[in-house]
């Protein structure tokens, strides 16, 4: 674009950047290092190159005995850029961000990596998050003998009626979400909750990506490329034993489970 | 107010500028004055289907930084009088593209009486390709009948509704046509390839026609005519359905079905 007239010296634009999650159970270097080599296998590409979000929220030694520059070179030498720290304690923030590294906001969801939606129209829906804190209050004062706690948050739900094509990205954020068109390969929906595809889901769908295992996903004719439920995922390289039919896709421990949906009665 | 219709598949070689030839040529024969924008800048390839490389002194690029006037970059085609070729510079990049200077030849174009300006896409998602769909009212998506090709259109579509001005502007969506070229019934029927349902049933848009796989498309193409003025032609008869079915008529498919040569066809030849 350096031509164009219409160049600007800097845009900002929403963007979605993936990186894989490192969950820190240990912060002695020498113990990383050996489980690195270990996990790696001495496999040079191993990390690619990858960003990293280094989860701090299951350590559990003091938080002056972490070593973040060393920690980040450690990631360095097998080629996973440490870019951030989530979950942690409130003494550590000065330490991470003197060593270059920044917080991912510990009120935010866990998968806010994926959040972004990548072009203007599928612009995300924000459910405003703020929403129960102002419900509750208001409850109380109209029913003062209930407890606030008992009040269900409203089921919310994004509907999309348009087919979701290669590339795009949808994602209800703390919301289900209803496609009543095609999800086409090379497409993702991602939802708070549940999703379902009233039409075959041959794109991706991520499901309680904010963790909650609950959610599920449902399609009329399953030829997903991948199913993921709170994290958990599964792929389809040789196409499902489910190929086609109609599907509910739930977890059930830490595995997926397909199931066909009965039209009752 | 003239009508812009894109020309466009992501896919490379699946036939965009075959079809935007012919189909521009086609309009031009039903008597409506037609302009057929060459996008591809860097490579430019319309004029030689057209047959006017010869003529070729100012391209598109020349006139968006006003070194030369519409009149005297537009190219009169040889077959219809009503019918011109903006063709694109083969010195330049695509970053030459600018959206004001598009927007003002377009405009330009349309004050000229132009009833119908074809844009000739480049093949990809970058900016060539974005300028030539940013102001369409049309889509014309050319798709070859296989997996890659069905892919690269869906993202396209994508694109269109992501990107065009009527899409940013909130009004009528951009028209979406689907265009199947390149289609062998015999090998739809062998399972090789896959059916224009097949297509369709993914991309999820009204279809305007089904071009066969023809080797007079080549010839035509080297030779510098549009593939529908081979008379007689499958190829040509298919094109032509497709500009009726624009104008709003009902055109039944065909050459959809292969039907297997018959005995005394097989001794002596078939076509």
């Amino acid at each position: 674009m350096s031509k164009s007239s219409s160049r600007k010296p800097i845009e900002i634009k929403i963007s979605t950047v993936v990186a894989v999650s490192a969950i820190l159970h240990e912060a002695d270097l020498g113990v990383l290092d050996a489980a690195m080599r270990d996990m790696t296998g001495g496999d040079a590409d191993f990390f690619d190159d990858e960003f990293a979000v280094l989860d701090v929220g299951a350590l559990t030694v003091p938080a002056a005995a972490i070593d973040w520059a060393g920690i980040a070179a450690l990631f360095k030498s097998y080629r996973l850029n440490a870019v951030a720290v989530r979950n942690a304690a409130p003494g550590m923030e000065a330490a991470i961000l003197a060593n270059g590294l920044s917080l991912d906001g510990s009120v935010k969801p866990r998968v806010e990596v994926a959040a972004a939606a990548s072009e203007p129209m599928q612009a995300e829906i924000d459910l405003a998050p703020a929403a129960e804190p102002v419900a509750a209050p208001v409850l109380a004062q109209a029913a003062p003998a209930v407890a606030p706690a008992a009040a269900p948050p409203a089921n919310r739900t994004m509907i999309v009626d348009t087919p979701v094509r290669a590339g795009q990205r949808i994602y209800a954020r703390g919301a289900d979400l209803i496609v009543t068109a095609a999800v086409n390969n090379g497409a993702e929906v991602i939802a708070d909750g549940s999703i379902h595809v009233y039409a075959p889901l041959r794109g991706r769908a991520l499901a309680g990506a904010n963790g909650d295992t609950e959610a599920r996903i449902f399609t009329l004719s399953m030829e997903a490329e991948l199913v993921s439920i709170a994290g958990m995922y599964r792929t389809f390289e040789n196409g499902s034993e489910r190929a086609q039919q109609p599907t509910q896709i739930r977890l059930l421990g830490d595995r997926i489970d397909m199931q066909h949906i009965k039209s009752a009665g | 107010m003239a009508k812009i219709i894109v020309v466009t598949s992501g896919k490379g070689g699946v036939g965009k500028t075959t079809s935007s030839a012919s189909f521009a040529s086609g309009l031009a024969m039903r008597g409506h004055k037609t302009v057929v924008i060459d996008f591809d800048v860097g490579l430019r390839n319309l004029d030689l289907i057209m047959g006017c490389e010869r003529r070729v002194v100012y391209d598109l690029i020349n006139v968006i930084n006003k070194e030369a006037t519409l009149n005297q970059a537009l190219i009169k085609d040889k077959h219809c009088d009503n019918l011109f070729v903006l063709p694109a510079s083969q010195t330049r990049d695509k970053d030459a593209l600018t959206e004001e200077g598009v927007e003002r030849v377009l405009n330009e174009l349309s004050a000229m009486d132009f009833e119908y300006i074809i844009c000739d896409s480049p093949a990809g998602i970058e900016h060539g390709a974005v300028m030539a769909l940013t102001f369409a009212d049309e889509a014309i998506i050319v798709t070859n009948p296989e997996v890659s090709s069905v892919r690269d259109s869906d993202r396209i579509l994508g694109i269109i509704q992501a990107k065009s001005r009527r899409a940013l502007n909130g009004g009528e969506p951009v028209k979406e046509h689907l265009l199947i070229t390149r289609y062998v019934p015999k090998r739809v029927e062998a399972g090789e390839m896959l059916s224009y349902a097949d297509v369709q049933e993914i991309l999820r848009i009204p279809l305007i026609g089904i071009i066969p796989e023809s080797e007079s498309v080549l010839h035509a193409s080297n030779s510098g005519n549009p593939a529908i003025h081979i008379e007689g032609s499958e190829v040509s008869e298919a094109y032509k359905d497709v500009v009726a079915r624009f104008l709003g008529e009902d055109r039944p498919l065909r050459y959809t079905s292969y039907e297997k040569p018959g005995l005394l066809q097989r001794i002596f030849g078939g076509k």
